[in-house]
């Protein structure tokens, strides 16, 4: 099972470019999509939940046209949006049974099975017969994985799943989808770089509608082993060391700012060595250090 | 400050959505259709300035209606936008005072409410003053009349409105709840006041927030035709009570919700659910909840199907869900246990005809609670409009709790959505009319009624109603998945009802192009439901397939997901449309040309089908082209003999007749004009064996022109054979032509031909007349006009010969000379012995006879076999009628009388000569026992049997009195001799009950009266004064010299000069005045009785002492009042304490005494010890007996 997408653009009628030209290729397993908020993330999220159209592409599911087969996809499909609301008035379990008619799990027995295991498994299961008017967000979220949960997906898109959880719910989900990723398609898009570092085996970062690097995270932060240097630096110093060299991040601690760079050698006194990580991909890809955005750029100054 | 931003800022606010300026704009065209249409067309022999005050007022009131129904989302937005979208918290915590919040918000909701209305008043001015309007109707303009209308009606009701649609918008947190708000003030106008108009009229006038009570109804009835052209409305009486009173409900309602209202969390729990148990104040957290995860559960592998039979559980997953969703919110429990209980008491309290009770069967009790979607004004108008406001909540319900993204990526189709939630709307309607049934029922309980007729019901509400409301709903909810922004959506289904119900007004009638008409169904005792049944049923499968078009439609433009672009839902709808969706589209265009063409072959082939605007041309034609034969001489027909057969099982009959004609001019005659029945070739049309030259067939006006070969002399005769088949063809657009079918058929003569131009199919309504160029024309002729008197009273002989299938019994005009079976039929051969009238009708059914005779007449009744429960107290009380009339009036002119029963649901009689008919519903009196009440079904016979001593009246003003006033005063006379005077008292006391006919009190006088109010109320108050005057003798002397004089029915015919002169000729000269008060001048009296004191003055005597004030008044017809003097006799009445219910039943003085205008005491001396006393105790002159009677007082003994 691969999720194959292909020169997939879309715009808005207000004339947002939200994606261009898009293409990507997921195999089975947790694929991380970063990028910042307004990066065309939820677009192609929503596209590949069967939720909109792409004016240009193809997007296939193993051999299903995603653009064209919807039902084939919803069937196998498992869909967390980044907001989504409830019937307040309705307990979860209820609800979850009435999802899971609508999935397709017509067998009475066999749905409370499901639904049972489900709640367990989202430590909803005490709380089932509640109203969800009274649920926390965190709980919410955990009612909406289990409704995404519902019919064992083969393709699942998670929207910015981990916002409104606490630590603890975070790492329990996260832990959810990476078993999931196990047969499947587990699509996760996220603007927390965390989440993509701990469990993802590939990803891309999106911004502008534009895929700036498709990578395994790891790798991506081997590459950049040696190349990420640090610096403490006054605020008067700072503009100096922007314009001289190619700065990933800043961070201020303590009234000083900690300024990291990319550099293939050591770009001059008072910096030093510092360990890359997959934050340091994700700024040196947005500004154009690494990935298309330079690939773009080079010529532009070669010539 | 804070204020004025808050109010600035919504102002702006939704001045910029485009729906703020749709409604202005539907309110806008509306209101000049109506002022174009309605008001032009409102009352049928009424005109009135198109822009006078009234019609003004009329059109401000239906527009206020409309805005109701569509605009309730304005006040919605304002209360309620916060919490929907969610901005209440940052809004909130804003220092700002709830009174400037909610008082911004709600000033900015009144003034845009206000503003809105103003588009009625600008739809009113554009509508008078575009061109296009008849001249003569429009008045000057009169700021006036719409500063008065908005000022009086529009803003009152804005204001009550827009608090109710507040509180209940800001109550529950949603927009939509404004539109509960304004069903709630809907269901007063139409239901609750409606449900206390007979009883209790003035506060169900109150009671009516809209108008549609005191404007629509109660002044269309009470002003006179100038009034509604000039009058100003004013705010007194009942309608500044009413306009206080809703004023007074919009405060309250606003000062309660400012007082319950808190800047605080919204916690969900219902209100209704106070009891619910208490919880944990925290959210619920669940135990386990760890950093690392322990054994991971593992999920099951759950099988799963999909195709056809997901799709199956999934429709009924969405409908169940759906179905509960709807019962369990506020507007369900209202609809399945609000509106059944409030039927109940609607149900027992329309079980009452004129003042006796009816027979609660379940047919009467069915038409308390059905109605068809496209009847306007019924009270069922509500449920429609529900089903708007339920569809709309199911559409949205996903998308509104944020789970429109995760159903809309689950698997299945669109229609799983649709029928799912179609589904659910029908259970929920099925839920309501089993409601219905049981409130039916447990009001035929509650009258003591158990004859339930289970079968009835279920065929009724679940056959007929059932399906007009799931028509209507399949188009509401289409109507919301198409356009796909709710408050718009709700708009354009809103028009869309109203369009359907007010489709007649805009010119259309064929029902092939009226969403969910159709001929109307009917079930009575006699012919069950009737032929109407498969016409009925096939217009709606025609709808259905139509329904079934508009929810594929629906389904190929549902958006699901986040493509709400109109491109590319066409191009997404281009793309469903493949596979069994184009064929069931495929399947349902070719049933809708198959059910529509074959309507249509119905309708329009097999019959003609004409609009009304085509029936009036061909009236207009008719009078145009022929009005010029209406003086040339004519033969008269003397007598008719008939054969017809009726074959009701084939729903057929043929009719073989002869007219015996005449020449009683003084002239040789010629040319024959025949008046045939409009728009019917007439079968063969032949004078006997003369030679007559057809020279012209106008068939569709109805009119022919034969040349005799060899004129016909004076007095000479002639022969007119005729045939005609009644023998209906398909059906038509209202249905199948009901007088013949297989039990109950009923027919007149109304399509045999007659002779000579046919005034009465002249055009009445003078604006049609204009608009055909045709000279005004008085709906009667003036009572002065000489000329009009001078014809022969239409009377001939008829002789029918009638055949029926073996087991019914037909019924015709006379007496029956014999009767035979002959090859499987039965003949029945009638013939009138003496001339019966113009109009007769011929009768077939399963009748039972009963048989009575008085002295040499005798008496046969016709009646349904079941219905049994009158026939001794109407035949009492053609015994009781016969005796009277003959003794006082004159002999009876036949000697046989028919009563013949009818098939139908009314309660009303008829009277022709010799013969009175009436529908079944009159064997549903059931009067109450015992002395307080009055015998009402007697009463009527009563009067029936009066019309058979009716002089034939001339066709001039004051008409309608000679025919009812006289007949009335003849039943009054037979109450009283044969039933008592306490009968005579309550059927006085029943008349003087403003329903059905309230008093008006301007127009014409009593000699020219026309109205009904004049016909069956003044005329016999006034007779009835005389009485109590005169006594009963010189009244009765009186008509019977009228009758002596004119019952021959030669010309001149007599009018009501003739009967005054009668009347003045018994009169002394001390009373001419009253004559002249009562008859020549629209004259009221108004007594009033106050400080009734009495002191004993000794053994068995009481002094008692009446302050009374007294007032004369006459209005002309412009209704002009001017006060008389007065210096008349008048009675006082003393009464010792009477028997319970009838306090008066111990009169111990009841004396005339002289009194003059204004204050004056009047003291009498009294044998007993009084308990009431009062000036004109029994409403002789005084005819306002209001709810609380203020003639008559309670005597205070002063020790």
């Amino acid at each position: 099972m691969e999720l194959k997408i292909e020169g997939v653009s879309k715009t808005y009628p207000n004339g947002v470019h939200a994606l261009k030209n898009v293409s990507l290729t997921i195999p089975a397993g947790m694929y991380g999509l970063l990028g910042p908020n307004g990066a065309g993330k939820s677009t192609l999220m929503r596209i590949l939940a069967t939720l909109q159209e792409a004016d240009t592409g193809s997007i296939r599911l193993g051999n299903i046209d995603v653009l064209a087969q919807k039902d084939d996809v919803r069937r196998t499909l498992g869909y967390l949006p980044q907001e989504f609301g409830v019937y307040p008035k309705v307990s979860a379990e209820d609800l979850l049974e009435h999802f899971a008619l609508l999935k397709g799990i017509a067998s009475r027995s066999a749905r409370r099975e499901v639904v049972e295991a489900l709640l367990r498994q989202t430590n909803l299961w005490e709380v089932r017969k509640q109203k969800l008017g009274g649920y926390s967000g965190g709980m919410r979220q955990r009612f909406g994985v289990a409704v995404a949960l519902l019919g064992n997906p083969t393709l699942m898109i998670v929207d910015e799943p981990t916002a409104g959880l606490d630590p603890a719910e975070r790492v329990r989900f996260l832990n959810l989808l990476s078993e999931l990723g196990e047969h499947s398609v587990v699509l996760l898009s996220t603007h927390i770089v965390e989440d993509v570092s701990e469990l993802c085996t590939r990803m891309a970062i999106i911004d502008r509608g534009e895929i700036l690097l498709e990578a395994e995270p790891l790798r991506a932060v081997h590459d950049l082993r040696g190349r990420v240097w640090r610096r403490v630096v006054s605020k008067a110093e700072l503009p100096a060391v922007e314009r001289e060299h190619a700065v990933i991040s800043t961070k201020l601690l303590a009234g000083r700012t900690l300024v990291r760079v990319h550099a293939d050698a050591s770009p001059g006194p008072g910096f030093e060595p510092a360990e890359a990580d997959l934050e340091d991909v994700y700024f040196s890809a947005m500004a154009g250090r690494i990935g298309r955005r330079r690939d773009q750029q080079e010529p532009a100054l070669a010539s | 400050m804070k204020f004025r931003e808050v109010f600035r800022f919504e102002l702006a606010y939704q001045l910029r959505r485009p729906w703020t300026w749709m409604f202005f704009a539907v309110l806008l065209v509306l209101s000049f259709m109506l002022t174009r249409d309605g008001t032009l067309a409102e009352a049928l022999y009424e005109e009135f300035f198109v822009n006078s005050p009234f019609a003004v007022a009329k059109t401000t009131v239906v527009g206020g209606l409309i805005w109701l129904l569509v605009a309730a989302v304005v006040t919605g937005e304002a209360a309620a936008r916060d919490v929907g979208t969610g901005m209440h918290p940052l809004v909130w915590t804003t220092p700002i005072s709830r009174t400037e919040y909610l008082g911004g918000r709600f000033v900015a909701a009144l003034v845009l409410n206000a503003l809105l209305m103003l588009a009625v008043q600008a739809g009113i001015v554009i509508g008078v003053y575009l061109p296009g309007i008849d001249a003569e109707v429009m008045g000057p303009f009169r700021p006036a009349a719409h500063l008065t209308a908005y000022a009086y009606l529009a803003l009152p009701t804005v204001f009550v409105a827009t608090s109710i649609q507040f509180a209940f918008a800001l109550r529950s947190g949603r927009a939509m709840s404004g539109y509960l708000g304004s069903m709630l003030l809907l269901f007063m106008g139409f239901f609750v006041a409606s449900l206390l108009l007979f009883s209790l009229r003035s506060l169900g006038m109150l009671l009516d927030p809209i108008g549609i009570r005191f404007v629509v109804d109660d002044m269309s009835h009470l002003w006179t035709t100038t009034e509604k052209s000039v009058r100003l409305m004013e705010l007194e009486g009942l309608i500044l009570g009413n306009r206080l009173l809703w004023l007074g409900v919009g405060v309250v309602t606003l000062a309660m919700t400012w007082l319950s209202f808190r800047f605080e969390h919204r916690t969900e729990r219902a209100a209704w659910r106070w009891w619910a148990r208490r919880r944990e104040a925290h959210a619920p957290v669940p135990s386990g909840i760890g950093g690392a995860v322990s054994t991971p559960t593992i999920v099951p592998q759950a099988a799963r199907t999909f195709g056809f039979p997901l799709h199956a559980r999934q429709t009924l997953a969405i409908a169940w869900d759906s179905f509960r969703s709807s019962a369990m919110s506020w507007a369900g429990l209202a609809l399945l246990l609000g509106l059944p209980l409030l039927a109940i008491p609607v149900v027992i309290d329309q079980m009452v005809g004129g003042a006796a009770p009816l027979v609660p069967t379940t047919m009467q009790v069915l038409e308390e609670l059905t109605a068809p979607v496209t009847s306007e004004l019924s009270r069922w108008i509500i449920i429609p409009l529900l089903s708007i406001f339920f569809t709309g909540e199911l559409v949205w319900r996903e998308r509104e709790a944020g789970l429109g993204e995760i159903t809309d990526a689950m698997p299945g189709s669109d229609w799983a959505s649709f029928i799912g939630k179609l589904l659910g709307i029908a259970m929920l309607l099925v839920a309501f009319l089993a409601a219905q049934m049981m409130a039916g029922m447990l009001a035929q309980t509650i009258l003591g009624y158990s004859e339930f007729q289970v079968a009835l019901y279920l065929k009724v509400l679940f056959g007929f109603q059932l399906p007009e409301y799931l028509l209507f709903a399949v188009l509401a909810l289409a109507v919301h998945v198409m356009v796909d922004q709710k408050y718009v959506a709700h708009l354009v289904a809103i028009i869309a009802y109203v369009v359907i119900i007010l489709a007649p007004m805009f010119g259309i009638g064929h029902n092939l192009l009226i969403y969910g008409a159709g001929p109307p169904w009917s079930w009575t005792a006699m012919s069950g439901f009737g032929p109407n049944v498969g016409p009925w049923v096939w217009f709606k499968l025609y709808w259905a397939v139509w329904a079934l078009l508009l929810a594929l439609v629906a389904m190929l433009l549902r958006v699901r997901g986040r493509e709400g672009g109109t491109g590319v839902r066409l191009l997404l709808a281009r793309r469903r449309l493949a596979g069994a969706t184009a064929w069931t589209a495929a399947v349902a265009v070719g049933l809708i040309i198959a059910f529509g063409g074959f309507i249509f072959y119905n309708t329009n082939v097999l019959n003609t089908y004409r609009t009304d605007a085509e029936r009036t041309r061909l009236q207009a034609e008719y009078e145009q082209r022929y009005k010029r034969y209406g003086d040339v001489p004519q033969p008269r027909v003397q007598g008719t003999q008939l054969n017809i057969e009726i074959h009701p099982r084939r729903r057929a009959a043929h009719i073989r007749g002869t007219h015996s004609l005449v020449n009683d001019s003084d002239v040789a005659i010629d040319t024959i004009h025949v008046a045939t029945a409009p728009g019917m070739t007439p079968g063969m049309l032949t004078f006997g064996q003369r030679a007559a030259a057809l020279i012209l067939a106008d068939d569709e006006r109805g009119h022919r022109i034969y040349d005799l070969a060899t004129p016909l002399q004076p007095g000479d005769s002639l022969r007119l054979d005729f045939e005609v088949s009644i023998q209906p063809r398909g059906f038509r657009n209202g249905g199948v032509d009901a007088s013949v079918v297989a039990n109950g058929s009923y027919f007149t003569n109304s399509s045999f031909p007659a002779i000579g131009y046919q005034q009465g199919r002249e055009l009445i309504v003078a604006g049609a007349r204009r608009e055909h160029g045709l000279p005004e024309r008085p709906v009667l002729a003036s009572l002065y006009d000489a000329k009009a008197p001078l014809v022969r009273a239409g009377r001939v002989t008829v002789g029918a010969i009638v055949a029926t299938d073996d087991d019914q019994v037909a019924v015709a005009p006379g007496r029956l000379r014999r009767t035979w079976t002959e090859g499987g039929r039965r003949y029945f051969d009638y013939s009138a012995d003496a001339d019966v009238g113009m109009e007769h009708g011929f009768f077939s059914a399963n009748y039972a006879v009963r048989e009575s005779q008085w002295k040499d007449v005798a008496i046969q009744v016709f009646h349904h076999p079941a219905h049994t429960a009158n026939l001794e107290r109407m035949l009492r009380a053609v015994h009781a009628s016969l005796e009277y009339y003959t003794a006082h009036y004159g002999p009876y002119r036949h000697g046989y009388l028919s009563v013949v029963e009818r098939a139908g649901n009314g309660t009303g009689m008829h009277a022709d000569a010799a013969m009175i008919t009436h529908s079944s519903g009159f064997a549903l009196w059931s009067p109450r026992e015992g002395p307080g009440n009055l015998d009402m079904p007697s009463a009527i016979v009563a009067h029936e049997m009066g019309h058979q001593w009716n002089v034939p009246p001339a066709y001039v003003e004051g008409l309608p009195v000679m025919s009812e006033s006289l007949a009335w005063f003849a039943a009054m006379q037979v109450l009283r001799a044969s039933y008592g005077p306490a009968q005579l008292r309550h059927l006085l006391t029943f008349m003087r009950q403003p329903h059905p006919y309230p008093p008006i009190r301007r127009g014409e006088p009593l000699l020219r009266g026309q109205d009904p109010y004049m016909s069956y109320r003044r005329g016999p108050f006034a007779l009835h004064a005389l009485t109590e005057y005169m006594g009963v003798e010189k009244i009765n002397t009186a008509l019977r010299r009228l009758i002596e004089k004119h019952g021959s029915g030669e010309p001149p015919l007599a009018t009501t000069l003739d009967l005054y002169r009668e009347l003045d000729t018994v009169a002394p000269d001390s009373l001419k005045y009253l004559l002249h008060d009562l008859w020549e001048v629209n004259t009221f009296w108004k007594f009033e009785a106050s400080e009734v004191s009495a002191r004993q003055t000794g053994e068995g005597s009481w002094q008692v002492t009446l302050r009374v004030n007294a007032r004369k008044v006459a209005s002309d017809s412009a209704g002009v009042e001017t006060e008389l003097p007065m210096d008349e006799w008048v009675p006082i009445g003393v009464f010792a304490r009477g028997e319970p219910g009838d306090e008066l039943s111990a009169p111990i003085h009841l004396q005339m005494h002289r009194i003059r205008s204004g204050e004056q005491t009047i003291t009498v001396t009294v044998s007993r010890e009084p308990d009431l006393a009062g000036i004109d105790p029994h409403h002789i002159l005084d005819w306002d007996e209001g709810e609380d009677d203020d003639n008559i007082e309670a005597v205070k003994i002063v020790r």
